[in-house]
């Protein structure tokens, strides 16, 4: 059976909505917010931005009585499961809902936490340990469009999205569900982010060239942090044609592997191992990395990450040329899912901007990224990306 | 001609290993579950003189001063090391030794918290403007962190992923890992759960008034809540054809699993339990057994009032008349309730009753709910020579259901 991505949404802060999106990719636009740092958490170096959703935005999917109840990523997961299933049209059977976080809604449980802490376990919302649950955004997503499927939280780092993609893909595969909503959501909460700025993950305004994501550059210096929800609507080709629903991509493959050299807060060097698992992976579905002819990459500023990326994909492929590379998260930001929205996107023949914040070459990467112009539509499209901690996970995407 | 589907690939448990309040290793687990007593008591873990309530499934002081800890062992959040403490036991059990890179070898874990223990103290250190940064406290702070930590302790370089669905991220995490041997991704899946003791979680089920004053009475009169615990289980899951070729022995054979969503409350589940009846229906099919397979169930049995009185509606739905035969134990009544890690470690209960043939008892206060017709082993172990296969239940926050099926093996 072939899988299909029937309906796609997307949140984050290019807008709401997979057009916005695409419309950022190719403006090359990363719009970047201040973040509040007036609780204390940050240094007085730290980063200062973020790519912040306007919460406003997503009102039309998700009406003040619906998300009064809600976390914040809670009503970026709904906002984007309404949007896909709207441009899937509608179509009966069991729905299983996958979605990915890296931090869950960090927001209520900092709420929860400081209240603890400072005013005792009796100050206690039960409202905030209700929606701080990781699982919280994917239930809601569950209740709203009544899915009555499996309903699973992935919390894998940067790994997750592709990881969510993956299980929903094989479960829509092997006939265990007849649909599936898969995808992630984050929220760029002020405690995460002075967290990560504290581990060194992030861009700061002191780095060569200030703060800003600049994948594969000799002067990365760490990656924005991101947030903001995309879902796709998975489901048997077949069925979605016979609907009349237009088909945006075709999963191919899904694959998964763990780097042991790295850290826990950080990647390893174990590019000769991963890309050995990605060519297995290829190889189970039949492909070879000649067959690829567009790179959607991870990579997002991180000096260890994006080494990582680039050091496995020149392993890969084994000395020859790489196919173009893009790296929307120049655009989108680390976490809520813009990687993914993005991969679909260039699936079905969108146009990328040059990469923004790319201007000088590392010669220990040795990867250029899409320096815009035309790209040709892609027939196949692998999707990767690693994580902080040693999961790494891939995607081949096809145009139908 | 249409060709015939292959034949699926059977999956075997070769090694378990635990961390709960009856103490660090399984032999404490089986010992503890079938002593009909419980472990859950005053504890430590954090000052709770100013929650609502005051009892907890708390993990003994460990590991065993022979447990190999390792070097990376001190910088190891507690869930961490409940992780990798059960997953070096079933190893061992298993007849593995790492580094498992070469053997096609994944990890597939739940978690709720994750490191959320150690996060308290950090955030508490950020609130006291000039305390010195303790930032080791937040390295393992990820609800991935304990698996993770498995997976590079024992050199894993297969697929590697954490499930946090609330209570049923363990039995998701088993029900991926199935999935994945199943369909040759791994020939050796490591599957389980941990999670700590912490804060957040204690008030946060005590601010919903759903936490017991004394030890949960599951499925008992009367019964007022659950009881918090903390641990790890772990179950090493291998393809049977390969458990063979290297002549390990099979405790269990994971015969198949299911799960559904109620999409309904956040916190409650559907009283008419047609969510779990339908997470349990299709793990019957998934494993091919009619309902009179059944054995015994291990329920997910919380002790909250309208929880058990759900869940066994959903396996009334599932199992008809039958359900009201079936021996049902609860092993949350011993050890109290591991949050991501408990169907983990209710599998691992399972496997043990299925292997020992007798069903271990569920402790508690008073007698069993007149309205339930619910057959609760109670006082001491059931013998159960003839139990063939058993079903395991987890059934979590947001209303994610999991049911799994486990077979003895002779």
């Amino acid at each position: 059976m072939a899988v299909a991505v029937s309906g796609l949404g997307a949140v984050g802060s290019f807008g709401c909505g997979a057009s916005a999106l695409a419309e950022a990719l190719r403006a090359s636009r990363l719009r970047a917010s201040e973040v509040d740092r007036t609780a204390g958490y940050h240094l007085p170096e730290s980063a200062r931005t973020a790519a912040l959703v306007d919460a406003a935005d997503v009102s039309p999917w998700v009406p003040a009585a619906l998300g009064r109840r809600m976390s914040p990523p809670s009503k970026l997961a709904v906002a984007a499961a309404r949007m896909a299933l709207d441009e899937a049209g509608s179509a009966p059977g069991l729905t299983e809902v996958v979605l990915a976080t890296a931090f869950g809604p960090s927001s209520f449980t900092e709420r929860l936490l400081r209240g603890i802490l400072a005013e005792g376990p009796e100050a206690a919302s039960p409202f905030l340990f209700t929606e701080c649950v990781a699982n919280a955004p994917a239930a809601q997503v569950a209740i709203v469009c009544q899915a009555r499927g499996p309903n699973v939280t992935v919390t894998q780092r940067e790994a997750g999205p592709l990881l969510a993609m993956g299980r929903a893909a094989a479960d829509v595969a092997s006939g265990s569900v007849e649909r599936a909503l898969a995808g992630a959501v984050d929220e760029a909460a002020p405690i995460v982010h002075a967290v990560l700025d504290r581990f060194g993950a992030l861009s700061r305004p002191g780095a060569e060239g200030g703060e800003a994501a600049r994948p594969f550059d000799r002067r990365r210096s760490g990656f924005v942090m991101g947030e903001g929800a995309a879902v796709a609507v998975l489901e048997d080709e077949a069925a979605a044609r016979a609907r009349g629903a237009r088909v945006l991509a075709r999963v191919r493959a899904w694959g998964s592997a763990f780097d042991p050299s790295a850290s826990r807060v950080s990647w390893g060097r174990g590019h000769e191992p991963l890309a050995a698992a990605l060519g297995r992976m290829l190889e189970r579905a039949g492909l070879r990395t000649r067959d690829l002819d567009l790179v959607v990459s991870g990579a997002s500023g991180s000096r260890a990450g994006d080494r990582l990326e680039a050091h496995t994909l020149r392993a890969a492929w084994q000395g020859e040329p790489l196919p173009p590379v893009v790296a929307p998260k120049a655009v989108t930001a680390e976490y809520g899912g813009g990687l993914l929205a993005a991969a679909v996107l260039a699936a079905a023949g969108a146009q990328f901007g040059p990469t923004p914040g790319f201007e000088s070459f590392d010669p220990d990467l040795r990867v250029i990224p899409h320096a815009g112009g035309p790209l040709r539509a892609p027939r196949r499209v692998l999707v990767t990306s690693l994580a902080a901690g040693g999961a790494a996970a891939w995607l081949v995407l096809e145009r139908p | 001609m249409a060709s015939e589907p292959p034949a699926r690939r059977r999956v075997v448990v070769t090694g378990v290993g635990a961390v709960s309040a009856c103490g660090w290793g399984v032999p404490a687990l089986w010992a503890g579950l079938r002593s009909g007593r419980t472990s859950i008591s005053a504890f430590t873990r954090f000052d709770h003189t100013r929650h609502r309530t005051h009892v907890a499934g708390e993990a003994p002081a460990g590991p065993p001063a022979d447990f190999a800890r390792g070097r990376g062992w001190p910088r190891l959040s507690l869930a961490d090391r409940f992780a990798l403490f059960s997953a070096r036991e079933a190893l061992a059990q298993a007849g593995l030794e790492p580094p498992l890179g070469e053997r096609a070898a994944g990890v597939f874990f739940g978690s709720s918290t994750g490191g959320m223990l150690e996060s308290e103290w950090y955030v508490a250190d950020l609130m006291r403007p000039g305390t010195r940064e303790r930032r080791g406290l937040m390295a393992s702070q990820q609800i991935n962190a304990p698996g993770d930590a498995v997976a590079r302790a024992l050199g894993v370089t297969g697929p590697v992923q954490t499930l946090s669905s609330a209570c049923a991220s363990g039995a998701l995490a088993l029900a991926a890992a199935l999935a994945a041997v199943r369909a040759g991704d791994v020939e050796i899946a490591l599957a389980g759960g941990a999670d700590s003791l912490c804060q957040v979680t204690y008030a946060g089920f005590n601010a919903l008034r759903a936490v017991d004053e004394v030890p949960c009475r599951p499925f008992r009169s009367g019964r007022a809540g659950m009881s918090v615990g903390e641990g790890a289980g772990v179950l090493v899951l291998e393809a049977l054809e390969h458990a063979r070729a290297r002549g390990a022995t099979p405790l269990a054979e994971v015969c198949g699993a299911g799960s559904s969503c109620d999409a309904s409350h956040m916190t409650a589940p559907l009283p008419d339990g047609t969510g779990a009846a339908l997470a349990i229906r299709r793990a019957l099919d998934d494993a091919g057994l009619p309902p009179a397979a059944i054995g015994f169930v291990n329920a997910h049995g919380t002790g909250t009032p309208l929880n058990d009185a759900s869940e066994f509606a959903g396996l009334e739905g599932a199992l008809g008349a039958r359900a009201r035969e079936i021996p049902l134990t609860a092993t949350k009544a011993t050890v109290g309730h591991l949050l991501g890690s408990s169907g983990a470690l209710e599998a691992v209960a399972t496997v043990l009753c299925l292997r020992e043939r007798e069903v271990h008892p569920t402790p508690g206060d008073g007698e069993v709910d007149p309205g339930i017709a619910v057959r609760l082993v109670t006082g001491a172990p059931l013998p159960a020579p003839d139990a063939r296969a058993a079903l395991s239940t987890s059934l979590a926050f947001g209303g994610s259901n999991v049911a799994l099926v486990l077979g003895r093996w002779d």
